[in-house]
């Protein structure tokens, strides 16, 4: 008696009390949110973390000896660095870039930017507005722009010094901080360096590979760490994972813990008030291992509804959110959802040990009990 | 071997143990006939529901042995039971205990598909049998929406789906009124008599004792014929003559009581 029966009894008990069924899938939904729309989040945040790495028209990015990331890193090389570069055989092109951490104020407000010096001005990513910033200008990325008020022609203070804003970029900006370009050489100035840049962004002849010149660059220019723009953008990424991975592991075991409560004791609860049904069945003759398969189906069932559901919750906030709030950029992976689905599997064994010990412990002979 | 569907023979139930001990039926022996349709009938506390479990494959038995068809399903395994009790028996429940989820089609499906029965075949069947009772027109309804009545066929039909040999009843016409308990008892009749299924009901209703073949009574864990059985003029309770604790002669014929108490007020009348 493996063969599914024609009768379906588990969609029909789950079907037959509506609202608890829609409480748990929801109850479930919420647990299984967080761990999606965190996951999401950090995911978002990633994509924006190399946003500016992987638009920068980069093959190879140069830093001092030891030094693969930008974010919350220090990196400085002779300016002579750029010249030695553009020396080794396949490189197009070479151009140092200074790359600081800053606080951009405007009256009262303020906000945190990674400042980068580039006599391009931030070429070859696109300006949504203005042009290029010259001597005493700068560009700044409009979700920044926008909370500080600025405008291109508004001014905005950096160390002390004011600049006149030129321009803005987009889809450089994350919850976690923002970008914004001056020429090199003034911020040199502001800072008082000179002879040092932070990296040299190079650019490839065709028919040289990316891996390949990194290599020779490293061979041929002392003190430098050369990284191809793929693993430099990896680099990155992994620095923000090691800072969250902690938070995400926490939030996925609170949605799982949250999760098998809910689902626990939606089950639990479903099992207590159809316990008449199952000794029915079972005096009927269905064996207790096919019970115990009910409850498990039922079970299963409102965690792959409220799984879809909070799917469907993060597809909507992910398509929402940058148009409420455009450094909040939700990226929805396969991965995440994979590991947000094992945790729903994971939820759905565990509930469904409620209602299985219940109904394993019915008594068919109840049935006959008034 | 006789012709009979159920050789019951030393049958002992036993719960509990020490000063807890309840010893609910006491070496009975029993034996029923294919068709024969059976009413036991006894006071509360008798042994009825516990006999009419261990018969049903539902309650394990201390001692004896109750053969059902040439198997002894006192001595199957837990794995055995459910299907032998899918196969061969029909369950009718005074409360009806239909699933409330399932309309009344997939009420007497689920008992075929539990049985083995699949798709459209065990559909038809549960159509043929519904209509057959008269409920052509309720077969998607939920069983919350029917009356008693419907719901008695509706478990009857549920009872009789897979064609059992013996039919199980607790108490069948209790929740019904009188017109709907002729009803069952007439369909219980015909089940017995044109179906074959030798048909057990457990009751207090003394109407059931009109379709029935046998009426037993069921008092202290053991059966006595209702025929032997004298009652007491005062409170009416049936009484063994060879057990009862008083009895008198009058006008040469004997009167037989449940206690000296009643004796005693009959012979103060």
């Amino acid at each position: 008696m493996t063969a599914r029966m024609s009768v379906p009894l588990a969609r029909r008990q789950l079907l037959f009390r509506k609202g608890r069924t829609l409480a748990g899938i929801a109850g479930i939904s919420a647990a299984l949110l967080l761990v999606l729309a965190l996951n999401a989040i950090f995911a978002g945040i990633n994509d924006r973390l190399t946003a500016y790495i992987d638009g920068s028209g980069a093959d190879v990015i140069v830093a001092q000896r030891g030094v693969d990331t930008m974010h919350m890193t220090q990196s400085a090389l002779p300016e002579q660095t750029a010249t030695a570069v553009v020396a080794v055989p396949g490189v197009a092109g070479a151009k140092p870039i200074l790359y600081v951490p800053a606080m951009i104020e405007r009256g009262e407000k303020r906000g945190i930017v990674y400042l980068i010096g580039d006599d391009s001005g931030g070429a070859p990513l696109p300006l949504s507005a203005g042009r290029r910033p010259d001597a005493g200008e700068i560009v700044l990325e409009r979700s920044l722009a926008e909370r500080l008020g600025a405008t291109p022609g508004s001014s905005v203070r950096v160390f002390g010094q004011s600049f006149r804003v030129s321009g803005e970029v987009e889809g450089l900006a994350s919850i976690l901080n923002s970008v914004a370009f001056v020429r090199r050489q003034e911020l040199a100035r502001v800072l008082g360096i000179g002879g040092v840049v932070s990296y040299v962004l190079v650019r490839a002849r065709p028919e040289v590979r990316a891996a390949e010149l990194a290599a020779r660059i490293e061979t041929s220019v002392p003190g430098v760490t050369a990284s191809t723009r793929e693993a430099f953008a990896r680099s990155e990424r992994r620095v923000v994972g090691d800072m969250t991975t902690d938070i995400v592991r926490a939030m996925i075991l609170v949605g799982f813990v949250i999760g098998v409560a809910v689902a626990g004791l939606v089950a639990y609860s479903a099992t207590l008030s159809q316990l008449r049904d199952y000794a029915v069945l079972r005096a009927l003759g269905l064996r207790a291992r096919r019970a115990h398969a009910l409850a498990t189906a039922q079970v299963g069932a409102t965690v792959v509804a409220g799984f879809l559901l909070a799917l469907a919750f993060v597809w909507v906030l992910a398509a929402i959110l940058p148009s409420l709030s455009p450094t909040l950029v939700l990226a929805i992976r396969t991965g995440d959802v994979a590991q947000a689905l094992s945790v729903a599997a994971a939820v759905t064994l565990a509930a469904a040990a409620f209602p299985v010990l219940r109904v394993a412990r019915i008594d068919p002979a109840s049935v006959f009990r008034r | 071997m006789s012709q009979a569907l159920v050789r019951i023979h030393g049958l002992v139930k036993i719960f509990g143990d020490g000063q807890t001990r309840v010893e609910a039926v006491r070496g009975l022996d029993l034996e029923l006939q294919r068709g024969e349709i059976v009413l036991v009938m006894g006071p509360s506390g008798s042994g009825k529901t516990t006999l009419l479990s261990m018969l049903g494959g539902l309650l394990r038995v201390s001692e004896g042995a109750i053969w059902i068809d040439g198997t002894n399903i006192a001595a199957l395994g837990e794995r055995e039971l459910p299907p032998f009790r899918a196969r061969t028996f029909g369950f009718i429940f005074q409360d009806f205990n239909l699933v409330a989820a399932l309309s009344a089609r997939e009420n007497v499906e689920v008992a075929l598909n539990i049985a083995g029965g699949r798709g459209p075949s065990a559909r038809e069947r549960a159509c043929t049998l519904l209509e057959s009772m008269g409920l052509g027109d309720r077969l998607d309804f939920p069983v919350d929406k029917l009356s008693g009545g419907e719901k008695q066929r509706v478990a009857i039909a549920r009872a009789i789906a897979n064609g059992p040999a013996l039919v199980l009843a607790d108490e069948p016409t209790a929740n019904l009124d009188s017109h709907h308990g002729a009803e069952t008892m007439r369909l219980l009749r015909e089940l017995a008599k044109e179906e074959g299924a030798t048909v057990v009901i457990v009751s207090h209703d003394e109407r059931l004792g009109e379709v029935a073949d046998r009426v037993l009574w069921l008092e202290d864990g053991q059966l006595k014929a209702l025929q032997a059985l004298s009652r007491d003029p005062v409170c009416g309770m049936l009484i063994d003559p060879a057990e009862a604790p008083a009895s008198i002669e009058q006008d040469g014929a004997p009167l037989y009581f449940c206690s000296r108490g009643c004796r005693d007020e009959f012979l103060a009348r």
